[in-house]
């Protein structure tokens, strides 16, 4: 009834201390979490995923299904499995998915409801009443079904590696060993990759092999670690897995650097490896699987060539008289080692007949008398949390043993996932019952049992051969074995039951508690598609993604459908290998560095003045001052707003895009992109413009400023900047390369401050004397080139706030400076910095539109009433043709209009819709009449009332009516008149005097 | 992740570069003499076919030169890429290509993973 310790060098004598669910256990340095657990005689180590029945370690590698746990001690890492992590001292594990313990999980009572909890079960009862899901069944479930809890607290400092190289090799055992000693020393570059900390996989995992070349496997591993290590031309990366094959050979490999030690956080704990290579050889081996029998999930089954690797790589016999059930050949290595042990297996089942299983394995139960069952199967076993019982059948016999542990081997599988990831073509393999690697899709080689070769005879000839495309020498490999060569087995999926009770439970998936009775209802429900019923049953879905049991399903299947394997196929197995963090996904582009922030040269200036940022595409920019502490956002733009209009205010608009456009065919290209007519402007005037894309709709919009026929500048949106760049240097690449112009982004080259209000030009005067600001000297929508000081600015006539305003143009080596004086002449005239907000609230009181706002990629200048923006004499320019389409020119388009409330002090809120009733109905039964929405939505200070600017179906034909706006928790809707869409000044008299 | 070769820089991994659809759709000369429906197929309508596609791309985070590639949608394979200002290559070219992955068949999609 308890583990026994066996020599064992990949362990070290060193003692660590780790704790599991609150208690200390003695582990050993290069243990993992499951040896250890086995060690100390833990077998219960989790609750299972739907019905939180107790659930042991059932293997001893990646493929786990059941052994995941929450690693405390780092960032409470969650779903790791514990066949792989290894500890270190002071780790902390709790177990999983139960409440309040291990032992008395609550859940459980999901077991005893088990009948109803079928496949399909979530589709066919939660589906309604509205609203039930969102409210009621989805948290529960998700309390109740599932994995870990999210790590908390934790900034990752994994990195990603780059590597090209000729030739990688997945897997170190003997085949990837072999395959890497053809390479030592050649011109090939090859990275040499494997999962675990130490190479040789099956040669330290069991005692199969005798001899290599006439040394041990242990003396034949370290020569010839030692030679590749040597090799100048072959890397060896340990503790790394292969999670993805992507197309034109490219992988992904992600490396533990912390395997078997405490995390440092100052250190990246994870490696992302991304590996482009001419050839890839895929060596990854095999996989053991189970077979389906009565509660064949109860803590104590395990795999036995997953027992036989706890003996060999980390010293520990979980049981010393374990039943060992099989239907093939490979436990002859396990049966050996137990005798040599000096431990006695409980009884011995083998499914094949006596004839066909192996003289020796006949000779060894004989010798040592051992119960020995032919021809036989184990029916199911029974215990409490853990195995007790186990039920023989031998023909119509049964028998009963008593024995903590059973041992099962159904087989294996050669490792076909990346192969199948890499688009190769698998085929059914009658010999081993299983799919084997068979056309690769890209230049893949596959080797030893992964390949589906289980003779170790013949896997020299097999690399030579598959290699020989590589100018290497040949490798000789003579090996002699423990075992006979030959691999037989008899197929079998799972074992008849004796009873057909509901609550007993063969399970085909244990991730995700699926049960063989499951995959028969699912098909008797029409779900006879290999793809739809995995879906339907969740079959093979779970994070292990069936590794131990997804052949079996498919075999069941076609015996239910009566089709051969071959013809019911392989669901798709999609990267990852395995889970991989999503630490490790994101490398160091985290928070800041996950997009990068954009600062203006006065962004120190609105630290200190207490402006609150708003991000506008990677910018930061003042969203609006606070004046004081408790100063809402609502009083801040408020006063802002007032204040501008009756004084002046000062926006740091360095984060507008500006676009250069240089050369002999600028003027043609401007009016082939922009709506409006370039051609009769007048040099050093400026116009505001608009960009379409080629179906008419509204892009982007800027003011244009004409330096000569060959010069331009425009200004961009602050986050359009970068796409409508793109999207001039496509048409000057694509369509009109007999074009001779130039672009360049200068936004960052000019530090921009927009100041507007009656007192601007007093302000102006101050800060520049030499400068003649009168109307007459500088118009509106004019710009000028000036010294100042020891450098160059540039100063345009323009305003997006109704007011008299400037727009400054300065390097930003200066701007501060610059902002810094204006301020201290602007100060006896209450010049006041404002944000986006109040710029928003101006600009819709003055009826400008925002793009994003206004427009939503289905507005045309034509519905926002900009008809004088479009050059109707131009023959061309993007999205002209488009706006006499008959969908583009129809009346009841959405059209710009202004509203304002008939009682003056409700509020217009954005985003509302337009409606004809001045009550909703309290039980909505017909759709109602929709005729538009609130684009913006203000408290205008200066009209003392809520502002709207809203796009309704044929609005420029319904000025003076009366309609509603819907309000946010009420039923009564706002009674408003459609108005002209400028509250202020639409004489424009204060922009241009 | 695909490898494709620009032709200014040479092979450099696909997230360097942004794909820009169909290729060889010309924008019309003269857009006021086509009617509504040409002008809207000019606008709306692309191909989007299982194998060989001509397509457009622009090395984004490189040289940032568009230019054309003949790519089979099937298999993710580039067969050849050439500059805006190159002739379209015949399809002939491209006979002896791979079709699919996997054996897949060249029209719809589904599991065919398996070699019977």
């Amino acid at each position: 009834m308890s583990a026994i310790y066996n020599n064992c060098e990949y362990i070290s004598k060193k003692q660590v201390k780790i704790t599991f669910d609150g208690k200390t256990y003695q582990a050993y340095e290069g243990d993992t979490i499951a040896s250890a657990l086995l060690r100390n005689n833990i077998r219960l180590v989790g609750r299972s995923f739907k019905y939180h029945r107790p659930r042991g370690i059932y293997t001893c590698g990646i493929e786990e299904p059941n052994a995941l746990v929450q690693i405390i001690s780092e960032h409470n890492e969650p779903n790791t499995r514990a066949t792989i992590k290894r500890v270190y001292d002071g780790m902390e594990i709790t177990s999983q998915n139960r409440w309040p313990s291990l032992r008395y999980d609550f859940g459980a009572i999901n077991n005893i409801l088990s009948p109803i909890f079928s496949a399909g079960f979530y589709y066919k009862t939660f589906m309604g009443p509205k609203g039930f899901w969102k409210n009621l069944y989805e948290p529960l479930i998700r309390r109740s079904a599932g994995l870990g809890k999210p790590p908390k607290n934790f900034r990752s400092k994994s990195t990603h590696q780059y590597h090209n190289t000729d030739v990688v090799i997945i897997g170190a055992g003997l085949s990837g060993l072999a395959a890497a000693k053809k390479f030592i020393n050649t011109k090939y570059k090859v990275l040499l990759i494997e999962q675990d900390s130490y190479l040789g996989g099956v040669l330290k995992n069991s005692n199969k092999v005798k001899t290599i070349n006439g040394l041990t496997p242990q003396e034949w591993i370290s020569e010839t670690e030692e030679l590749i290590f040597n090799s100048k031309n072959i890397t060896i990366l340990k503790n790394t897995l292969v999670t993805t094959y992507n197309f034109t050979n490219h992988l992904i490999a992600l490396e533990d650097k912390f395997s078997g030690k405490k995390i440092d956080l100052n250190k990246s704990e994870l490696t992302l490896h991304k590996i482009r290579t001419s050839n890839t050889i895929i060596a990854n081996g095999h996989i053991e699987r189970f077979i389906s029998f009565r509660n064949n999930d109860l803590p104590g089954v395990m795999l036995a060539s997953s027992f036989e690797k706890y003996i060999h790589r980390y010293g520990v016999v979980p049981e010393k008289e374990p039943v060992i059930f099989t239907n093939n050949s490979s436990t002859l290595s396990l049966l050996k080692k137990l005798i040599s042990l000096g431990c006695k297996p409980k009884a011995y089942v083998d499914y094949r007949k006596k004839d066909n299983i192996e003289t020796e394995v006949k000779k060894i139960l004989k010798d040592k008398e051992i119960t020995f069952f032919s021809d036989a199967e184990i029916e199911g076993c029974d215990g409490n949390k853990k195995v007790e019982t186990i039920t023989i059948r031998q023909g119509k016999s049964f028998n009963k043993l008593k024995s903590s542990m059973l041992c099962v081997s159904g087989g294996y599988n050669p490792d076909i996932h990346l192969f199948t990831q890499s688009k190769g073509l698998v085929k059914w393999d009658k010999n081993i019952l299983s799919f084997k690697p068979d056309t690769p899709f890209q230049k893949t080689i596959t080797l030893g049992s992964t390949s589906g070769n289980y003779s170790f005879k013949k896997l020299c000839d097999e690399i030579n051969e598959k290699l020989s495309i590589f100018k290497t020498k040949k490798v000789s490999l003579d090996i002699n074995l423990n075992v006979p060569n030959k691999f037989s087995i008899k197929e079998l999926w799972e074992t008849k039951k004796k009873s057909n009770s509901n609550w007993s439970k063969s399970f085909i998936d244990l991730h995700n508690d699926v049960t063989t009775k499951d995959l028969k209802q699912a098909i008797t429900e029409g779900f006879d598609r290999i793809e739809h019923l995995k879906r339907y049953t969740t079959n093979s879905m779970g994070t292990d993604q069936g590794k131990i049991s997804s052949i079996n399903s498919l075999a069941i299947v076609s015996k239910m459908l009566k089709k051969e394997i071959s013809e019911v196929g392989t669901t798709t197995y999609r990267p990852p290998y395995a889970p991989l963090s999503f630490a490790a996904i994101a490398g160091r582009s985290t928070y800041e560095f996950y997009d990068p922030e954009r600062k203006t040269s006065i962004h120190s200036w609105h630290l200190k003045n207490n402006a609150v940022f708003e991000d506008v595409g990677q910018w930061k920019r003042p969203w609006y001052f606070k004046a004081s502490e408790n100063e809402t956002m609502h009083q801040a733009v408020q006063r802002e707003s007032k204040m501008l209009r009756e004084n002046a205010g000062i926006l740091d608009g360095s984060t507008l895009g500006k676009i250069e456009i240089k050369g002999r065919d600028a003027l043609e290209f401007m009016n082939l992109m922009y709506t409006n007519a370039f051609s009769k402007m007048k040099p050093m005037t400026s116009r505001y413009a608009m960009m379409l894309g080629e179906d008419g709709m509204i892009k982007d919009d800027g003011i244009i400023c004409k330096i000569s026929d060959q010069h331009f500048i425009a200004t961009t949106t602050s986050s359009g900047a970068p796409k409508v760049l793109a999207d001039m240097e496509e048409y000057l690449q694509t369509e009109w390369p007999h074009l001779q112009v130039y672009l360049n982004s200068i936004t960052e080259q000019f530090s921009t401050f927009n100041i507007s209000g009656p007192k601007t030009r007093e302000i102006m005067m101050r800060v520049f004397p030499d400068i003649d600001f009168s109307n007459d000297a500088f118009p509106f929508m004019t710009f000028k080139n000036f010294d100042y000081k020891e450098t160059k600015i540039r100063i345009m006539r323009a305003s997006f706030t109704g007011e008299l305003g400037y727009e400054i143009y300065i390097p930003p080596k200066f701007g501060l400076d610059l902002w810094e004086e204006i301020f201290s002449c602007g100060k006896e005239f209450n010049l006041i910095p404002y944000g986006t907000e109040t710029m928003h609230l101006l600009r819709a009181e003055k009826g400008y539109i925002v793009i994003g706002q206004e427009t939503d990629g289905t507005v045309t200048p034509i519905d926002l009433n900009y008809n004088w923006m479009i050059g109707k004499n131009k023959k061309d320019f993007i999205g002209k043709r488009s706006l006499s389409r008959p969908d583009t020119s129809r009346e009841d388009r959405k059209q710009l209009v202004g509203l304002s409330p008939i009682n003056k002090k409700d509020t217009i809120e954005e985003g509302q819709h337009i409606v004809e009733l001045n009550e909703l109905p309290k039980k909505i039964t017909n759709p109602i009449k929709y005729l538009g929405h609130v684009s913006s939505g203000y408290h205008s200070p200066n009209l003392n009332h809520s502002i709207g600017l809203a796009m309704i179906r044929g609005g420029k034909n319904l000025l003076g009516k009366k309609f509603f706006v819907t309000a946010t928790g009420k039923t009564r809707n706002i009674p408003v008149e459609i108005v002209n869409p400028v509250f202020i000044d639409p004489e424009n008299k204060r922009l241009t005097s | 992740m695909i490898l494709i070769k620009c032709p200014y820089c040479g092979e450099r991994d696909q997230s360097e570069f942004a794909n820009g659809g169909e290729a060889h759709v010309i924008r019309p000369k003269n857009p006021e003499s086509l009617s509504d429906k040409d002008w809207g197929e000019y606008v709306f309508y692309r191909n989007n076919p299982k194998g060989i596609f001509y397509e457009r791309w622009v090395h984004t985070h490189g040289c940032k030169k568009w230019f054309n590639a003949v790519r089979n949608t099937s298999t993710d394979q580039i067969l050849k890429v050439y500059k805006v200002n190159e002739k379209r290559p015949d399809l002939s070219e491209f006979q002896n290509t791979l079709k699919s992955p996997s054996g897949e068949p060249s029209v719809g999609s589904g599991n065919f993973a398996v070699k019977k």
